[in-house]
């Protein structure tokens, strides 16, 4: 089998292998297996040294953090207090300095006393209690050999546990489903117990002994899971529940919380009370002897067993279930189910699970209630995705602060002061936010610290010509600022210059000396009603109003007008090399002005083709970067492919400058569709485990992850007004997506976000708006509007 | 070509957390990051996952 071997990360300990109740639902004694009658009653001292000894070399070996032991049995209590202070005592010991132990307990709870309490309170060992629910759903299985109730004393040791001296160490309540019990009485009940978790668990079954289902229905375990979960909701959900929530988790692009639902790889082994390692005991439900590996703790390190095919097969994720199971889109939520519930004595465990129509019902039932909320308002709203991503600037710039950890020295500190003081709701930070180079500065500053990269810090140092951009760009200096931290107006920024050269993102470069000895230094930047002064040592101070160029100031400039929105033509700043293709150096005044002319006529294009699109783009561009011709973009290509290095702030398109108006409107059209899908990416979880299932494109041979077919039905469908091929593809591509298990809740919502958009396509009618005629390159367009604005000698 | 101010995101003040605020350590922030910054291969403790126990 293939792949790395998985360490274990957690220990389930048997402690004692018989038990004072007598349930007629349990995994150890009335099922399958029956190796526990040849067991030891209690683990053995050598057992438990030799457990200890094997688990921190383990945990040493493979690096781990934190392992976690769960003392289990049988009846665990059953082990007596002596027993289990050696226990403890041997994994606190063997663990010391070695990884982070988290010990916990596995009880019935009938035997539990201060006695007991007091000894975990020392260890730290967390204590779970098993309980169905009320006393008529605890009574149903949960009896003892003579058939008393044992609900009373449960209740005393949750009472016990719930105590404050003892609450710290109350983990929570496990429950075991009947569905002959009523959802609402048994959630009621265990919440009423105040527990910190809840879980609920199915009943062991296999093929070979499927569960009750009464009235027959395949989904009855689902519709009562989902009774519960309505009870929950209708509670506010303040007790985690381990089930759901390892479904929100899934439907969320995480992992999975539980052994029982997802496919990340089991981590865990069982060590009996002689000393044998075994597979999860759940196995035992199977046949007799399922979880036997051959191994045992005297002979064998934990890495043998790690390598055992029984264990290997339930860490190969996605190759690790059924062939049906493969192509499920539940597959990610639901995990094939327990292992030991796909059992038959025909096929062995390559299954489904016998509670496969209950784990899809339950899936789809959680994800029909919550689609809304687990939806980002960013997947659906502009507005939204442009205030997130800036949120997104926003974390990077206290990450950056929090890694600078004192490095920026007083420079950073300082700027950092005015960061704040401008902050809350204050015009000049918004400006900063919405720069999209800051995000791109942050980002490269934040993953050159991580990598030790030399002038990291000088880098993170140019805040502060961010904010003394952003307090020029806000426009008033004494706008209005917290009272928390009034800022004084105006504001003299200390800024560094390099090569003599100011810069000021989105504003421009201003050349303050010539190359030479002052080529380096810092000035005072001063945002002023009408533009900004700068004061350097050595020279006068220089008042410069930003829009207009002269000999020293070159300035960002501003193209649109004409019915096109007034955008940013930026070729100065530093970090605008973060577009597939590389970025232009300043242009000259002529090609500026052709970028000008070329924008007011590809707009005038797109608010007759697609008025819709147009306006969307209208709100949400603020920036152009000039980008080197001959490079053609690639569809599917996703900056976030290469985190840290690439993107940008929400707002900016790198484009070439085309040669025709219609090409320019296309490459608009085609650009916002990849920045708009890339910046949502960056705030949401649209999909999970890409690359794990391959999908047809309709555009190319072969087949491609999800990320690519994604970014390409987002171009196409952002492109569908100017390219009805294009549309087409991007239907046929949505039709596919439709399907594909790698998506989250907001990855479908999208879908029906871009099914909105192709069905209206921005068209001035509502039909598509596309002229059938003309393509995408705009080559032979006989709608009057293809060549129109084409420069001479500019092909 | 003209010259004027480019208007920020109005809209993208709504629900805006304020710097001081926010808490670089905590999940929602590292989750945040994650999506857009090399993972930096930290190991993290992770919760049981055992069926039959908390």
């Amino acid at each position: 089998m293939k792949g790395p071997l998985v360490p274990f990360r957690e220990i389930v300990l048997k402690v004692h292998s018989r038990c004072d109740l007598a349930c007629d639902h349990c995994y150890i004694y009335e099922h399958a297996d029956h190796s526990w009658r040849n067991r030891p009653k209690a683990i053995s001292d050598e057992a438990i040294s030799w457990t200890a000894l094997r688990l921190a070399e383990h945990a040493k070996s493979h690096a781990l953090p934190s392992v976690s032991v769960i003392l289990h049995g049988g009846e665990p209590l059953l082990a007596g207090p002596g027993r289990l202070r050696r226990v403890c005592e041997e994994l606190t010991a063997a663990l010391d300095g070695v990884a982070e132990l988290d010990l916990r307990i596995h009880t019935n709870g009938l035997q539990l006393s201060p006695r007991y309490l007091d000894l975990f309170d020392e260890f730290g060992v967390k204590v779970g209690i098993s309980l169905d629910g009320d006393r008529a759903a605890n009574d149903r299985h949960r009896r003892f050999a003579d058939g008393r109730t044992s609900h009373p004393l449960v209740l005393r040791a949750v009472e016990l546990l719930r105590q404050e001296r003892y609450r710290h160490l109350y983990l929570g309540l496990l429950c075991t489903v009947d569905i002959a019990n009523d959802p609402v009485a048994v959630y009621d009940a265990l919440a009423e117990l105040a527990p910190p978790r809840v879980d609920f668990l199915l009943p062991h079954a296999t093929w070979e002994s499927p569960p009750p289902r009464p009235d027959g229905s395949p989904t009855a375990y689902a519709d009562w899971l989902l009774a519960v979960f309505d009870r929950w909701d209708e509670g506010g959900r303040t007790i985690p529940v381990r089930l759901f929530d390892s479904v929100l988790s899934t439907l969320t692009g995480g992992p999975g919380l539980t052994e029982s639902l997802g496919l990340a790889p089991t981590d865990l082994v069982v060590v009996e009370t002689d000393g044998a390692l075994e597979q999860v005991d759940s196995l035992k439900s199977a046949y007799d002897g399922a979880a036997a590996t051959g191994f045992d703790v005297f002979t064998h390190p934990f890495d043998l067993v790690a390598g055992h095919p029984g264990v290997r097969a339930r860490q190969l994720e996605l190759a690790g279930v059924g062939e049906t199971c493969r192509t499920c889109p539940v597959v990610r939520s639901c995990g094939g189910g327990l292992y030991a519930h796909r059992y038959s004595a025909h096929r062995e465990f390559d299954n489904t699970s016998v509670y496969c129509a209950d784990l899809e019902a339950l899936v789809r039932g959680i994800e029909a209630r919550d689609a809304e909320a687990l939806t980002p308002a960013a997947v659906t709203d502009p507005d939204a995705l442009a205030a997130e991503h800036q949120n997104l600037t926003l974390t990077l710039l206290a990450s950056l602060h929090r890694e600078l950890d004192g490095r920026g020295g007083e420079e950073w500190d300082r700027a950092w002061r005015l960061a704040l003081a401008l902050d809350p709701g204050g015009p000049a930070l918004d400006a900063l936010l919405s720069h999209p180079y800051a995000h791109t500065w942050l980002r490269r500053t934040l993953t050159g610290l991580a990598a030790g990269r030399p002038g990291a810090i000088a880098e993170a140092l140019r805040l502060s010509a961010h904010l003394a951009a952003a307090l020029i760009t806000a426009g008033d200096p004494a706008a209005p600022v917290p009272a928390l931290a009034p800022v004084p107006a105006p504001v003299p920024v200390p800024v560094p210059y390099e090569d003599g050269l100011l810069e000021l993102p989105a504003l421009g470069t201003l050349r303050l000396f010539p190359p030479g000895p002052r080529s380096r230094g810092e000035a005072l930047v001063t945002a002023e009603a009408d533009g900004f002064t700068v004061t350097a040592e050595g020279r006068s101070p220089l008042k410069v109003a930003p829009g207009v160029e002269t000999a020293d100031w070159r300035p960002v400039r501003t193209v649109g007008g004409g019915g096109a929105p007034p955008l940013r033509l930026d070729d100065l700043d530093p970090c605008r090399d973060c577009f597939d293709a590389p970025a232009l150096p300043r242009l000259d005044p002529a090609e500026a002005d052709r970028w000008d002319r070329r924008l007011t006529g590809a707009w005038a294009l797109l608010r007759s083709a697609a008025p819709a699109r147009a306006a969307e783009l209208a709100g949400a561009l603020t920036t152009l970067t000039p980008l080197a011709p001959g490079e053609t973009p690639v569809f599917g290509r996703s900056a976030t492919r290469e985190p840290g290095v690439r993107g940008h702030g929400y707002g900016a398109l790198g484009i070439a400058l085309p040669a025709t108006d219609r090409e320019l409107a296309v490459a608009l059209l085609g650009a916002f569709g990849r920045a708009r899908l890339n910046a949502l990416l960056e705030v949401a979880d649209l999909y999970a485990q890409d690359g794990w299932w391959r999908h047809p494109a309709p555009w190319q041979e072969g087949e491609v992850p999800v990320s690519e077919l994604l970014a390409g039905v987002c171009e196409r469908a952002a492109l569908a007004p100017l390219d009805p091929e294009g549309a087409h593809q991007a239907a046929q591509g949505l039709k596919t997506l439709e399907d594909a298990p790698e998506l989250t809740v907001a990855g479908r919502r999208l879908l029906a976000e871009l099914w909105r958009e192709l069905d209206g396509s921005g068209g001035p009618d509502g039909s598509g708006g596309t002229d059938s005629t003309s393509g995408p390159d705009g080559t032979s367009g006989s709608d009057g509007v293809d060549g129109s604005g084409a420069e001479p000698g500019h092909a | 070509m003209t010259i004027q101010t480019i208007p920020a995101f109005a809209a993208a003040k709504k629900n805006r957390v304020p710097l001081a605020q926010i808490d670089v350590r905590g999940a929602e922030a590292a989750k945040r990051l994650a999506r857009v910054l090399p993972t930096t291969g930290e190991h993290t403790v992770r919760s049981a996952t055992f069926n039959s126990a908390l």
